[in-house]
């Protein structure tokens, strides 16, 4: 008989305790599991946020990427000079200004307004209607994309008018509300999941303003692909030096370091505790477990099955425990980080399409090698254990006791 | 003389008389006051009594002269604890002569957010509506978070979820090493059984002996969280170089663990054992 089948037969023999650690395995796994999924999935789910805009350089006026912005001087002058760069593809303008909505003369309500120049589609997912057409080929004034929580809860369809009223932070303001046209319902990308969104035109948001020219808050560039976000955040500073140029990949640096940190310590924090505590349990299973074996492994070897050949069974042993606890772990880790993704989501602020847990084959590759160095330490005290075992000592006092 | 510029945030208070002592009036002779955080004084390489140049850019330009009256270690902010705290303190009069426009006579009215203590802390909610009517564009918001709002009470919540899972997963192991122990006894319970001990008084015994197990396992848990407290705060206090107290073993939260790790303790030891306990006397001898 192999060792395997030694080692099968005796968690058969075992069954209920084997069966319990392979739960408590299969537990501490999965939140092992999980603490690799949470090192980086905040970030790659950022990153993905980031790049499922299309555009991978951000301007602003003012150091970092705060929440409050100030407008950029010249903004429109600015995106003419930007789009004559060779290095940027396209280039789209964004203000972000608060608002009310309200229809049919009832309750108005808080509403964020964006902005844009984009046309034709952005960070955005249409669930019923249509996109904001270009300038040119509407007629309307004002037309604007609601959040689709916001739609419902004004009775907004496709074709209703809002009454929107901006206003301005920090500045007493009495203008007039512009009444708008909805041509879509929609789920914002960036926006939080009790935020209230709308997104218009900038020449909409202009009149909104009673300006003649609003500048814009944010500018977003898309670098060709020849030449890489790199080289057209060069250009872009040293056209205009007095503004803030942030490729993705600095945005998600900078979040990194700061936003996400507390994260990624818990989550190697809870890494090494998860499994120091997995690794202790299942040795001190397999300890008890062989201490109580010691007559029945003596009389193997006395039967001539080598030493080598008893180590590899309880190495097996502790593979069958923690390779099972392991395995059963992944389905399991993936509904826990169902559900603690669902109560981290519930921060404040949180773009909807933020997660904590994402899933990647790193996370499942590195939970596998942990488990495998897991069950090889575990096994190495049993292990040592036996192969000093006194055979005829022990059998004496195996029949004696 | 700062050798290098560094770019740390002006807060300015406006402090009224009674309190002016903290730092130098401006109207004195020498420079004014200005309190540094411990942060920007170390980066800096300056200490109290020094006078530097504390200017808008970064080139030296629209500065003033400066003492540094003071030192402070910034107030612990659990929302920027991964922020370099590069601040100084002054007062706002101090400020408005160093960053307001001297041409334009609305520059120096510049306070980016007013603080006010209400006599009754309850009146927030509706100190801030009629304050909105009356201050159209003025955001008024209360200081204290509400619990939907606190991204604290969120982590709080997934700590739970966690520890939820641990002790799962541990009553687990702790029902596998059990069911060994109580395996490991079986001859003795059997002749315990034999010579006429009820099981009510076995099955006592073994509650017992969970409960004992489970008192020590956790007095013990308890005894390792204060002792790597202090660990564990001055790794993350010196990794973020911050003030804050990351992790405090609280008597609730000891009590906590003890009451949640007692009734597990007796379940797993009865729960272990009541096979043996239930059974035949014969088939305990396996007959």
């Amino acid at each position: 008989m192999t060792s395997l089948g030694l080692a099968w037969r005796s968690t058969k023999r075992y069954r209920v305790r084997a069966v319990l650690a392979v739960i408590g395995v299969a537990i501490i796994g999965a939140l092992l599991f999980d603490m690799l999924l949470l090192s980086r999935g905040l970030l790659d789910s950022f990153a993905d946020l980031l790049s499922s805009s299309g555009f991978d350089i951000r301007i602003v006026g003012s150091e970092g990427v705060p929440i409050v912005r100030f407008p950029i001087d010249g903004s429109t002058r600015l995106a003419a000079d930007l789009r004559a760069l060779p290095e940027v593809r396209d280039v789209v303008l964004i203000r972000v200004e608060r608002a009310t909505a309200q229809v049919n003369g009832r309750t108005p309500r808080d509403v964020t307004l964006v902005g844009t120049t984009q046309t034709g589609g952005g960070p955005w997912t249409i669930v019923k209607g249509t996109n904001l057409p270009s300038a040119s080929s509407s007629s309307d004034r004002c037309l604007m994309l609601i959040a689709r929580r916001l739609a419902a809860a004004l009775g907004v369809v496709p074709g209703s008018v809002v009454d929107l009223s901006v206003r301005p932070a920090g500045i007493a303001s009495a203008l007039p509300a512009i009444a708008c046209r909805a041509v879509g319902v929609v789920n914002f990308a960036f926006a939080a999941t009790d935020e209230d969104s709308v997104a218009t035109t900038m020449i909409a948001l202009q009149d909104a303003l009673g300006l003649q020219a609003a500048d814009a808050d944010l500018v977003l560039v898309a670098s060709r692909p020849a030449v890489g976000s790199a080289a057209a955040v060069r250009a872009i500073e040293r056209l205009r030096p007095d503004l803030r140029v942030y490729s993705n990949e600095d945005v998600i640096a900078q979040f990194n370091q700061n936003g996400f940190a507390y994260f990624r310590q818990i989550s190697l924090v809870l890494s090494a505790l998860t499994m120091t505590f997995a690794f202790l349990l299942v040795a001190t299973l397999l300890t008890v477990s062989v201490n109580q074996r010691l007559g029945e492994i003596a009389a193997l070897r006395a039967l001539g099955i080598r030493r080598a050949r008893i180590a590899s069974m309880l190495l097996w042993e502790s593979a069958l425990l923690v390779g099972g606890g392991g395995l059963l772990a992944l389905p399991l880790g993936g509904l826990l980080a169902l559900a603690l993704d669902h109560i981290l989501r519930q921060m404040p602020g949180l773009p909807e399409r933020l997660h904590f847990f994402v899933f990647n084959w790193r996370a499942v590759t590195t939970h596998l090698v942990v488990f495998g160095m897991t069950a090889a330490a575990a096994a190495a005290y049993p292990v040592w254990l036996t192969a000093r075992l006194p055979i005829a000592e022990t059998l004496r006092r195996e029949v004696v006791g | 003389m700062i050798g290098r510029a560094l770019r740390a945030t002006l807060i300015a208070l406006f402090l009224g008389a009674a309190a002016a002592s903290a730092a130098d009036s401006p109207s004195s002779a020498q420079p004014p006051g200005v309190l540094l955080s411990r942060q920007l004084a170390a980066r800096a390489r300056v200490s109290v009594g020094d006078v530097v140049t504390l200017a808008v850019d970064a080139n030296g330009a629209r500065g003033m002269m400066v003492r540094v009256a003071g030192i402070y270690e910034p107030t612990p902010d659990p929302m920027r604890f991964t922020a370099q705290r590069l601040e100084a303190h002054m007062h706002l009069p101090d400020l408005a002569a160093l960053v307001a426009d001297s041409a334009d006579p609305a520059a120096r009215e510049l306070a980016s957010a007013i603080n006010v203590k209400l006599v009754d802390a309850h009146d927030a909610g509706p100190f801030a509506s009629e304050l909105a009517a009356r201050a159209p564009g003025v955001i008024v918001r209360p200081t204290s978070r509400t619990r939907d709002d606190d991204p604290f009470a969120v982590l709080d919540r997934f700590h739970v979820a966690i520890s939820a899972v641990t002790v799962v997963g541990a009553t687990a192991f702790l029902l596998a090493l059990m069911v060994i122990r109580a395996e490991e006894r079986r001859d003795t319970i059997a002749i315990l059984r034999l010579i006429g001990i009820s099981r009510r008084s076995l099955l006592t015994a073994v509650a017992i002996e969970g409960l004992l197990i489970a008192v020590m396992g956790a007095i013990f848990g308890v005894i390792v969280a204060v002792a790597t407290e202090s660990l564990v705060n001055g790794v993350f206090q010196a990794r973020y170089d911050t003030a804050l107290v990351f992790v405090r073993v609280t008597r609730s939260i000891a009590v906590r663990s003890i009451a949640i790790a007692l009734p597990l303790g007796l379940a797993a030891g009865i729960g272990a054992s009541w096979p043996l306990l239930r059974g035949q006397i014969l088939s305990l001898f396996r007959r």
